[in-house]
């Protein structure tokens, strides 16, 4: 009874929250909302028995997209900050109508699957059994690194090429204007000496525990990421032009030894990307760690390198 | 009612939300907000309706929504940068001849 109120509660909040993004009057008050509904999606996630895509969403969901559109928004308020894109919603009489009906059909799609007699989850038994003797106690990095790793390459290759037609629609516009050092401000020092290496930590520890418990490659590099961020915003990396070579390095790493590791071992006779063990598991996931960190911190400075700011 | 006929319903209540934002909002930025909510809607229902294992959850739905957040972000990431583009070279984000007139 108690669960069920928990989950009424997380479900309304979430309609709610989704509601106040659609319709709240001013876009900045949108994105925080959006963020709190991506927070609350997290809560959803862990109520549901998934704690990797709770900590997915929490990174990734609510904390890089969110961190994502509050810099478009700036960059919007900076082209013209007189008219800063102060939003009209459009009336339209089919608006609703044709909302509902869609809601509808996702409502009689789920309710139908949910009240079809089930099959056991032919795939899902088997990736249970089959992990038991990999030594691989997560069984969602199991089913990313070992039967769906087709799936992970392409999402990293989709990652990078999502940051590389961002960077050729926007042009380099950004790295000419560098983020001020904020030297005055005398805490930003101290608080940085304690979060970069935290988060350091805390995105290792998400790596290495991804192979047993939630945790993985892709919540360990948006963490990783925030860091970046962090450094970012307190002006000690600079946007700069040009592709230099480490973080080219680093944006191309993840898929290019998660590539070289899956063609080579078809010289030994395996299948495409039949990967040879644990440690090629944690090898691309570290790679692939840090190639989603360094992409994710460049799409947030706009710009296609980075180069150190004075402390 | 149990809960996972409850996220079911959810789920069918922010795909809702999300279509009615996406048809309202002018601003492409909301429409963003509107077509990430219609995302998260249809991972909610993957996950809901998955069939549990010996009271365990199915790992391969979890891992494809996985995936599937991750492009989410790489495909709003690129949509911001069209966006910001957008509004630099014409002065409005939004697709419309003029945003401030109703229909």
């Amino acid at each position: 009874m108690t669960d069920l109120a928990v989950d009424v509660l997380i479900g309304a909040g979430l309609l709610a929250l989704a509601w106040q993004t659609i319709i709240g009057k001013s876009l900045f008050r949108g994105i925080v909302l959006f963020v709190v509904f991506g927070l609350t999606m997290a809560l959803a996630w862990a109520r549901m028995g998934a704690p990797d895509l709770a900590l997915a969403e929490a990174a990734i969901g609510a904390g890089v997209t969110g961190a994502l559109m509050l810099v478009a928004f700036r960059r919007l308020v900076r082209i013209r900050p007189e008219q800063s894109a102060q939003p009209a919603l459009r009336r339209s009489r089919l608006a609703l109508p044709v909302a509902v009906l869609a809601g509808s059909l996702v409502a009689v799609i789920g309710l139908a699957v949910v009240a079809v007699e089930r099959d056991p989850a032919v795939a899902g038994q088997a990736v249970a059994q089959a992990l038991t003797d990999s030594g691989l106690g997560n069984p969602i990095t199991g089913v990313l690194l070992l039967y769906r790793n087709l799936d992970t390459l392409l999402e990293v290759a989709v990652l990078l090429a999502a940051f590389l037609a961002a960077r050729t629609v926007f042009g380099e516009d950004e790295a000419r204007s560098p983020t001020p050092s904020r030297r005055e401000v005398p805490l930003v020092g101290a608080l940085l000496a304690i979060i970069v290496p935290l988060t350091i930590l805390i995105a290792t520890h998400l790596l290495l525990a991804g192979s047993r418990e939630p945790g993985g490659a892709f919540q360990a590099g948006a963490v990783l990421a925030a860091s970046g961020v962090l450094l970012v915003l307190a002006g000690r990396l600079q946007p700069a032009a040009g592709l230099s070579s480490w973080p080219a390095l680093g944006l191309t790493l993840g898929l290019m030894l998660f590539s070289l590791i899956g063609l080579a071992v078809m010289a030994f006779g395996a299948p495409l990307l039949a990967l040879p063990g644990l440690w090629a598991v944690y090898l691309i996931e570290t790679a692939m760690m840090l190639s989603i960190a360094m992409t994710l911190v460049l799409l947030f400075a706009g710009a296609s390198g980075l180069r150190r700011g004075s402390p | 009612m149990s809960s996972t006929a409850l996220y079911v319903l959810v789920a069918a209540g922010l795909f809702g939300i999300g279509v009615y934002g996406l048809i309202i909002a002018s601003h492409l930025l909301r429409k963003l907000f509107a077509i990430n909510i219609m995302g998260n809607a249809i991972f909610v229902l993957m996950v809901a309706a998955s069939a549990p294992l010996d009271g365990r959850p199915d790992a391969v739905p979890q891992a494809l929504v996985l995936t599937g957040i991750v492009i989410a972000v790489s495909a709003t990431a690129f949509a911001l940068a069209l966006m910001v583009q957008l509004y630099r070279v014409t002065g409005q984000a939004s697709l419309e001849e003029d945003p401030t007139e109703d229909d």
